[in-house]
């Protein structure tokens, strides 16, 4: 080729490439409309405008950590100016508290509640609620990452630990009734009267399902509900009508968290749409019926012991069985009180008994029993055998114990459950009932 | 021919270059929100008392990025903010300026002062009262719990600043740390806070917390002498019992003064006396 050719076409490449170097096109393809800074912008501008929509401000009950605490209940009234106003369930003082607020622009657009009000109550770390929390205080956080809106909802994202909290429009009834939250604990913690056992039960419209409701802890705000399949978390958050649960419960494909509290029967029902409902409530007859008594059945020894310092007030013990140790005590001379009623099955010698140990100097009462069981009905039989004192001599059947012995006793047997929660100790809780649900239930540590 | 057709090309190269960019949109105003937040009253307190006078910013509301985000610590309560300060100015700042020179604490001090409102408990049980940040911030802790009608809360709060600030000042000159290792080698520990303070004193050191390292001892000898007025501090001296941890305390206490007067020409004891002075100052208002 020509040098002269050469000049041609490197000029003509020149110009060409002068040509499409201005050219528009040459810009990647644009994603968004917008710029990423007029996007954060925007997304700004729209939490801004949504926190301060509403005339009431906003209400969030606020589940720190679900597998340990349970709800608290804030409502927040936002300004222009940066301040806000809010309230919350933590404790009793539910008056209204002044702060300032900001948005701020990190990673995302977050609110910011930038100086102490109520919500930093839960971030805390030298006020915990159990020693498990220690230096943690309530797991809270008060930085909530924006995610946006959804059915008139504010859903942002903890910025601590990304959990997903919800601000809901909140009434004028929530700020004026916020103080009848703790109206409802006595109504969480239950009441004996109204049945022996708790239980959740859940409805999909065709199948029930039902689990043990556990005893509810005011420190935490939380409990476990029980199958024979496991123990699950219920975190629990107070209203003035009912309770709030997280996480919530699925039935079918609904999840159900907002309970009604009913007067009437001392039950909690959510309602889904359809026939589908879960109710805590109270019933006589076992929620599950199981087979926990069969290592009671033979070696190696196993022991459970009602402990009157410590398991009096166990939420489990039922009214008949307080009446009957209340019978006991009111008859023995008031420096002496029950002690223990402990069960040992198969000790060295192959022997089972019910000791009866007594405060005050009063000795032993022994109660030999033979085991068996009703696999059909699932109970474990105590049949009963000869009495003996605390040095083995045998005595006929004491007049002081024969009420309370012959729940224990009786010919349809017990029903025992090993429970999922622990009470004043970190034992294993077992519970013994009599099979005709007649309303005696008693509460015992398990030794081994 | 051939250098007419050059020409022509060049010619045309030039006028594309010249012009083929001049139509592009110019920048606009910025995107970014650059208006001055709202200031409140306390905000302008802060900016005539501490920042235009020291150039030390004081942040009081909560920012992530200034904080450790895997603690469980909340912002001041705002009514809180003002008194604390003015307990750090009362003592630290103004002794400083009164021994070291008006502009002694201009140059050298924290560019920064975070105030947290919350305690920060350590797993371990213990609180951290304070943090230096490489010369240039300074976080206080538990200001929420200020009391100052309480002489030995307001020791403990100003106590904080004092060794927080005796680490700015290891930070831009550091002390004679071979001849300070040399005195008492044998008592640090990592677990300090299982030792009590009367055991770590007769061992040679003026708290426990001192004996985690050598920095945080020289930090607590000179932050405690400080705090201590020179009556009580004598009296903290007669106590010690073991000859050996007197003359330990001593010999730290020689090499603060020395310290003081050749990195800082400063005499540690009008610092010491400046203090005592502004302390009582703070708590009898």
């Amino acid at each position: 080729m020509k040098i002269k050719n050469i000049y041609k076409f490197l000029f003509a490449a020149i110009l060409a490439l002068q040509l499409s170097a201005c050219d528009n096109n040459t810009e990647a393809e644009p994603k968004f409309d917008q710029t990423p800074t007029e996007r954060l912008n925007a997304r700004k501008t729209e939490l801004s405008e949504a926190l301060l929509s509403s005339p009431e401000g906003w209400k969030a009950v606020y589940f720190t950590d679900n597998t340990i605490l349970g709800g608290y209940t804030h409502l927040f009234k936002f300004f222009a100016d940066g301040s806000v106003e809010m309230a919350s369930d933590f404790d009793t003082t539910t008056s209204r508290f002044k702060s300032e607020y900001q948005i701020q622009l990190g990673t995302t657009v977050s609110v910011v509640f930038t100086t102490k009000n109520r919500i930093h109550l839960l971030s805390d770390s030298n006020d915990y609620p159990i020693d498990a929390l220690e230096s943690e205080g309530y797991r809270g956080d008060f930085q909530f990452l924006y995610y946006g809106q959804e059915n008139g909802e504010i859903i942002f994202r903890t910025n601590r630990n990304n959990q997903e909290l919800r601000f809901v429009k909140a009434t004028k009834e929530d700020w004026d009734n916020l103080s009848q939250n703790f109206d409802m604990i006595p109504n969480i913690i239950g009441d004996p009267s109204l049945g022996l056992y708790r239980g959740l039960e859940t409805n999909d419209g065709t199948t029930k399902k039902t689990y043990d409701f556990n005893p509810f802890s005011t420190i935490t705000r939380y409990t476990t509900i029980a199958d024979a399949a496991g123990v699950y978390d219920m975190g629990i958050g107070y209203a003035p009508n009912g309770i709030v649960v997280s996480p919530a419960i699925v039935v079918g494909n609904q999840k159900l968290s907002n309970f009604i509290f009913n007067e009437a029967d001392g039950s909690f029902t959510a309602k889904g749409t359809g026939n589908v409902s879960a109710t805590i409530k109270y019933s006589d007859v076992p929620f599950l019926i199981t087979t926990d008594y069969k290592i009671m059945l033979q070696k190696p020894t196993t022991a459970f012991g009602y402990i009157a310092a410590n398991l009096a007030a166990a939420p489990s013990n039922s009214l008949l069985y307080r009446t009957l140790l209340n019978e006991i005590n009111a008859s023995l001379p008031s420096t002496q009180k029950v002690n223990r009623v402990q069960f040992t099955f198969n000790d060295a010698a192959g022997d089972s008994y019910i000791a009866y140990t007594f405060t005050g100097g009063k000795t032993t009462i022994y109660h030999n029993i033979t085991v068996a069981e009703d696999a059909v009905n699932k109970t474990l039989k105590l049949v009963s055998g000869t009495w003996e004192n605390n040095v083995g001599v045998a005595i006929p059947e004491p007049a002081l114990l024969k009420n309370l012995d012959a729940e224990l006793t009786n010919p349809k047997g017990l029903y025992v459950r090993k429970e999922s929660f622990t009470f004043n100790a970190s034992n294993t809780i077992y519970t013994f009932a009599n099979s005709n649900n007649n309303g005696f239930r008693m509460t015992t540590y398990a030794f081994q | 021919m051939k250098i007419k057709y050059k020409n022509i090309a060049i010619l045309l190269l030039i006028s594309l270059l010249s012009f083929s960019c001049a139509n592009d949109d110019r920048p606009g105003d910025s995107q970014l929100d650059y208006n001055e937040p709202v200031k409140t009253a306390l905000d302008t307190w802060i900016a005539t008392t501490y920042l235009n006078p020291y150039n030390i910013n004081v942040q009081y509301k909560w920012n992530q990025n200034t904080v450790d985000n895997s603690r469980f610590l909340f912002p001041p309560t705002v009514d809180k903010v003002q008194p604390a300060l003015e307990i750090v100015e009362t003592i630290w700042l103004k002794s400083y300026a009164t021994v070291g020179g008006a502009d002694f604490v201009k140059k050298i001090a924290p560019r920064e002062i975070v105030l947290v409102g919350g305690v920060n408990l350590n797993s371990v049980g213990t609180r951290t009262l304070g943090i230096a940040e490489g010369g240039q911030r300074v976080t206080l802790f538990e200001t929420d719990y200020i009391d100052q009608s309480d002489r030995e809360n307001v020791s403990e709060f100003i106590h904080t600043i004092q060794h927080e600030y005796i680490h700015i000042l290891n930070q831009h000159k550091p002390f004679d740390e071979k001849s300070w290792s040399a005195i008492t080698p044998g008592g640090y520990v990592a677990d300090w806070y299982n030792y009590s303070i009367p055991a770590s004193n007769e061992i040679g050191f003026i708290t426990s917390y001192a004996r985690s390292n050598i920095n945080e001892d020289f930090a607590e000898t000179a932050s405690m002498i400080l705090i201590y007025s020179k009556a009580e501090y004598e009296a903290f001296l007669d106590g010690i019992e073991d000859p050996t941890a007197y003359a330990a305390l001593k010999a730290k206490e020689a090499l603060v003064v020395k310290y003081f007067k050749e990195a800082f020409d400063m005499d540690f004891y009008a610092l010491r006396d400046a203090a005592e002075i502004n302390t009582s100052s703070v708590i009898t208002n």
